[in-house]
């Protein structure tokens, strides 16, 4: 076979019915007309006709990849040398064709005995947030509670604002200071209480 | 049904988290078997297929008694066991010579079943001596034949070879990962009534030269046959119950996106968002803070600014000129 000249041979495919393209799955449709006798396994040309639909096909195909979107990485290719090479991925498209799944859908959990009685209770999971939180005016990592707990700022102030309920009462005199610490001191009461109570309930 | 008992430790457990149905599942692995008549052409071609299909597959060295149309059970038995539920079961008798059947399952269930008879021609992978596809690549497929579109039994044949080598599904595909292509062609097309015309698999290799014309971007495309070539006949066929196919079909609605509603890009990739607002409330609105504007002040008619008002008109009632009240009215 002596090699054509491929630089100037087309590109481009001209169908009479446009073809149909299913880019997520890497696959094209073709519906144009296919003669019998050109497929007919005593046609000694059988072969390169298959192989010429096939090609124009790819190659509409192949013209539709690649002027998709192109993404492209420096990751190392998957490779063990460690070199990192350009890498230039497609975005396709989601499949259009449907085809079935291996398996049904996946069917929620059935709730445990905890999160029905849970539900019922209206007990929401705690917060998961760590004992650590930002602390902006300071710029550093401050325990929420504790040795220099952020819930104890107010006990180190030098001067503290008094509150505008507390104003022109008998109140009014208490330190706000130690007023937090009693606050503080009662929660820890309450919780002990509530543990006692819940231990009870069992 | 095999029997599942609870993990005992972690491994298991692993094991079998992996086979659970998943809302993004695994490629379908494929599995050979070699039923009781199978022959030497049967095995090489079956080795030939699952060189296509690999790393997604197994393959069976021992023959096994099944008859699918018959009982599929053990069909479903290995499905499960394997975790494949792409079912290929070579056989070859008098009445079909070279048969492969195509099972697909959906949950270890038989889902269809299409039996595909290899034309005497066939040739392997090993005939054409030529550079062949590597290994894991998704292929890229070519479907010619208006059949395919229309045709119930072509669609199987479409729907069946497109789950099996499609592969991977992915969003991002590597450029230099498009080397293969299989293609499938109707022999031809035909009118109702006459017999199903063969179904002719190919698989090619791609080169790809820098044309003029199609400047920097698109390569003009040849290819080289590297095989399997087979050429199919159709025979028996087992289409899924519609129940069994609309639970296949269903699309987990998780993975559907979510229109955004009133963010719009235009040509130029810039976001647009509209926004819509409720009705401003202007009584409270916060204006300046002033000792004269403060609630206590507010003047609103019948309160004690009307009164004193009165009070005034009263004292001018008594008065024989009317008008130079109707003046102090206008004040």
């Amino acid at each position: 076979m002596s090699t054509p000249d491929y630089k100037s041979l087309p590109v481009t495919v001209d169908k009479p019915i446009p073809v149909v393209y299913d880019l997520g799955n890497l696959s094209v449709f073709d519906s144009n007309v296919l003669d019998r006798n050109d497929l007919d396994s005593s046609n000694a040309k059988r072969e390169e006709h298959i192989r010429a639909i096939t090609r124009d096909n790819t190659q509409l195909l192949i013209n539709q990849l690649l002027s998709l979107p192109i993404k492209t990485t420096t990751d190392a290719a998957g490779g063990t040398s460690g070199q990192s090479a350009n890498m230039a991925l497609l975005r396709l498209p989601e499949g259009t064709t449907e085809l079935p799944r291996e398996k049904p859908l996946p069917k929620a959990k059935a709730p445990t005995k905890w999160e029905k009685f849970a539900a019922k209770k209206g007990i929401k999971s705690k917060e998961k947030g760590g004992k650590m939180v930002f602390d902006e005016a300071s710029g550093e990592w401050v325990p929420k509670w504790g040795y220099k707990g952020n819930n104890k700022k107010l006990d180190s102030q030098w001067l503290v604002e008094v509150d505008d309920k507390v104003q022109n009462t008998a109140n009014e005199l208490i330190d706000p200071r130690s007023l937090n610490r009693q606050e503080r001191l009662k929660l820890i009461k309450k919780n002990e209480r509530q543990q006692k109570k819940n231990a009870r309930g069992m | 049904m095999i029997r599942t008992v609870k993990p005992k430790n972690a491994r298991a457990k692993r094991a079998l988290e992996k086979k659970e149905a998943k809302l993004v599942e695994n490629t379908k692995q494929a599995l050979f078997i070699p039923g009781q008549t199978s022959n030497k052409a049967m095995h090489d071609i079956t080795v030939d297929l699952s060189a296509l299909k690999k790393p997604n597959m197994k393959r069976f060295n021992r023959k096994n008694e099944i008859r699918p149309f018959e009982d599929a059970s053990p069909l479903e038995f290995l499905s499960e066991k394997n975790d494949c539920s792409l079912l290929v079961l070579s056989s070859s008798s008098k009445k079909r010579r070279n048969n492969l059947t195509f099972v697909r399952t959906f949950g270890y269930k038989i889902y269809d079943m299409i039996e595909l008879q290899v034309a005497e021609n066939f040739k392997l992978l090993a005939d054409f001596h030529k550079e062949t596809f590597t290994l894991g690549l998704k292929p890229m497929m070519t479907f010619q034949g208006a059949a395919f579109d229309t045709h119930p039994v072509y669609q199987h044949v479409k729907s069946l070879f497109m789950d099996f080598f499609r592969g991977e599904t992915t969003t991002l595909q590597d450029v230099s990962g498009l080397q293969h292509v299989i293609s499938l062609t109707v022999c031809g097309d035909f009118q109702d009534g006459e017999p199903l015309p063969n179904v002719l698999f190919r698989v090619y290799k791609l080169k790809t030269y820098r044309s003029e014309q199609g400047g920097k971007k698109l390569p003009r495309v040849e290819l080289s046959e590297t095989g399997p070539r087979l050429d199919f006949k159709i025979g028996r066929i087992q289409t899924p119950s519609p129940d069994m196919a609309k639970e296949a079909m269903k699309r987990a609605k998780q993975l559907d996106v979510k229109m955004k509603k009133n963010v719009e890009l235009d040509s130029m990739g810039d976001k647009f968002g509209r926004i819509h607002m409720g009705k401003q409330d202007l009584q409270n609105m916060q204006t300046r803070k002033m000792k004269g504007l403060k609630s206590k002040f507010d003047q609103t008619p019948g309160s004690d600014d009307d009164e004193v008002y009165e009070d005034a008109e009263e004292s001018f009632v008594t008065a024989d000129d009317i008008e130079p009240a109707a003046k102090r009215q206008k004040n």
